[in-house]
């Protein structure tokens, strides 16, 4: 080889795929306005590039491709016993996106899909009429589950539709889990207090080390102190907490640093969960070697792996006494294994 | 190890000077190579490119950092320039399409392309090629989609009977600079170092042999969670086995402990 030159990688989003069947779908024209300069090609169903054999997820991480898509079925799912429904009657997730901007070691999406790409689904319209029969009873909604919409929301407005259509419903509650610091969207929007928008926080070592491509810590908290303000209804989570030999100090700093910038008394809740993954995403994790969250000597129990019982304690633990300091226990909800 | 696949020889030729390739012998194929680069060439039409990459990458099965290039010429609409050198993004064959994976900026025009089963004399919607479809089918069975790469000049708008050895031959000299860009762009995409040299290999693999398979898999996560961690070098894998079964399990858990903590 003459040519010694290292290439830099393609801007997001380099090339769009387009179902031809929503080509001319709004969503799908402004985000080719959007992305006046990306190679456009047709497909005629997503699966044909997402699950496409002998892609490289770790590759395919550097350089994401976006996917307009068309869903066919069930947008919405029933909640799964790794997450808190937080006692409604009906708790379902919204799947209107497959893949995720941010690039986390420890997420499970990593085991779920074959690609790094991202599917977006343009016809949101048909999530709200599956949903629509549920909502005579108390139901949650998780929109950003399998993703995080906020962090796409310039290119999607789907948080802002979700948004209008909750308020048009008194019995649809509505979770908005976010790594971001873009709530720019939010701005104009009279707060729902049926809306609880959640916040993953982390040490910032844990961010640089496993939370690739996502907002620092301090970017966040400034977006949460900003929500707050605005007079959404804020939760945190500090779900997953990945165990190091720093465990104890990078957490209790997080817990100070995080109630230096926000007022307790303007939290819901706060979650507290320590990595679980199930056993067959967690090999398909180990496949890609990206990281050493996957190599864990976890203990694998009923298909679910999560940290040996006594290490799992020490965690809830530790940073439930911390938390306690400026929480009362009640809003304080944690995530452990079931015995 | 670089793979070129060109149909012709005439692609061939300007490649194997600019590359200085030597004839190989080694299969009932024309075959060009140096140290870094193998080109087969490939003879036109679906059966003889699958049938060429198929015995090609079965010979020397390609590595995890190896890339595979077809280079060659097609037909192409009118508004696609003569010698414009193409990069495909999507391979239409009948009702199947193929997409390689284009991870790497580059300043080629992308399009799609149709593969076809005879030169064509009648203009398409998007250029033409003969074998692009079935080298994809067959490499993609041992590269990753983003280690290869279909890399085609226009010679002509549908007029094959214009084309001429010497004119192919100028075509494909004119962007020996392209195919140099394009092996920089795929190399330089996903370079993961072995996470052990081969000497640590060896000596897990010894010691691998000392336990069951799960206990074995159970180390090589917990020597791999370590390197990951950038710990340094391991510690020494204790050549003293102990003979009673359970002894040995602790020997292990110890170990795994000490990898983990």
């Amino acid at each position: 080889m003459k040519n010694s030159l290292q290439p830099s990688p393609p801007k997001l989003f380099s090339h769009l795929y387009i179902e031809r069947d929503v080509l001319d779908h709004p969503q799908s024209q402004m985000i080719r306005r959007k992305f006046a300069d990306s190679q456009v090609i047709l497909i005629d169903h997503y699966k044909e590039v997402f699950n496409r054999p002998s892609q490289s997820f770790a590759a395919q991480s550097h350089s994401k491709k976006l996917i307009l898509a068309r869903k066919e079925g069930k947008f919405l799912h029933e909640g799964s016993q790794y997450s808190d429904g937080f006692g409604h009657e009906q708790f379902f997730y919204a799947s209107s996106v497959m893949g995720c901007l941010y690039d986390c070691d420890y997420c499970y999406l990593q085991g779920l899909y074959p690609s790094a790409n991202t599917v977006l689904f343009v016809n949101l319209e048909d999530a709200f009429e599956q949903l629509r029969p549920y909502l005579g009873g108390d139901t949650l909604v998780a929109t950003s589950y399998d993703t995080d919409t906020l962090a796409i929301e310039s290119l999607t407005h789907q948080t802002s539709m979700w948004l209008d259509f909750a308020d048009q419903y008194e019995n649809l509650y509505l979770e908005i889990r976010t790594k971001s610091a873009n709530i720019k969207s939010l701005k104009s929007i009279t707060p729902n207090p049926r809306v609880t928008l959640a916040w993953t926080l982390s040490p910032q070592e844990i961010v640089d080390r496993y939370e690739h491509a996502t907002p620092s810590l301090e970017k966040r908290l400034g977006a949460v102190a900003e929500a707050i303000s605005l007079g959404w209804k804020v939760r945190l989570c500090i779900d997953p907490v990945i165990y190091t030999e720093k465990f104890a100090i990078l957490y209790t700093e997080l817990i100070e640093q995080i109630f230096r910038t926000i007022d307790p008394e303007a939290i819901e809740h706060l979650t507290l969960g320590s990595f679980r993954m199930s056993q067959s995403h967690l090999r398909s994790l180990k496949k890609l070697r990206r990281s050493d969250v996957a190599f864990y000597p976890y203990a694998v129990r009923d298909e679910m792996a999560t940290y040996p019982e006594a290490i799992e304690e020490h965690i809830l633990e530790t940073l439930l006494a911390k938390t306690m300091q400026y929480l009362p226990k009640e809003r304080i909800r944690t995530w452990q294994r079931q015995s | 190890m670089i793979y070129f696949i060109t149909a012709l020889d005439a692609e061939a030729r300007p490649l194997c000077e600019y590359y200085r390739l030597k004839r190989d012998t080694s299969l009932p194929y024309t075959l060009y190579r140096n140290e870094e680069i193998v080109l087969a060439v490939s003879g036109m039409g679906r059966t003889n490119a699958l049938m060429a990459v198929s015995a090609l990458l079965g010979w020397r099965i390609p590595e995890e950092k190896d890339i595979l290039i077809n280079i060659g010429i097609c037909g192409a609409p009118s508004d696609y320039r003569i010698g414009e050198a193409l990069l495909i993004h999507q391979i239409l064959d009948g009702d199947r399409r193929y997409y390689p994976d284009i991870l790497y900026s580059h300043r080629l025009r992308e399009t799609s392309m149709r593969c076809v089963d005879a030169p064509q004399s009648v203009l398409s919607d998007y250029p033409v090629d003969m074998e692009s479809s079935p080298i994809f089918q067959a490499a993609s069975r041992f590269f990753k989609l983003h280690q290869m790469a279909f890399l085609k000049i226009v010679s002509d708008h549908c007029t094959p009977e214009l084309v001429t050895k010497e004119g192919v031959m100028e075509l494909l000299r004119s962007h020996v600079n392209s195919v140099d860009a394009l092996i920089s762009s795929l190399s330089a995409v996903e370079k993961q170092p072995p996470f052990f040299s081969v000497d640590e290999r060896k000596k897990i693999e010894v010691f691998k042999t000392h336990f069951t398979k799960s206990q074995g898999s159970a180390l090589e996560d917990a020597l791999t969670y370590f390197r990951l961690r950038n710990k340094g070098e391991f510690p020494p894998l204790n050549p003293l086995i102990p003979n009673s079964k359970r002894e040995r399990s602790l020997l292990l858990e110890e170990l795994i402990a000490t990898l983990t903590a």
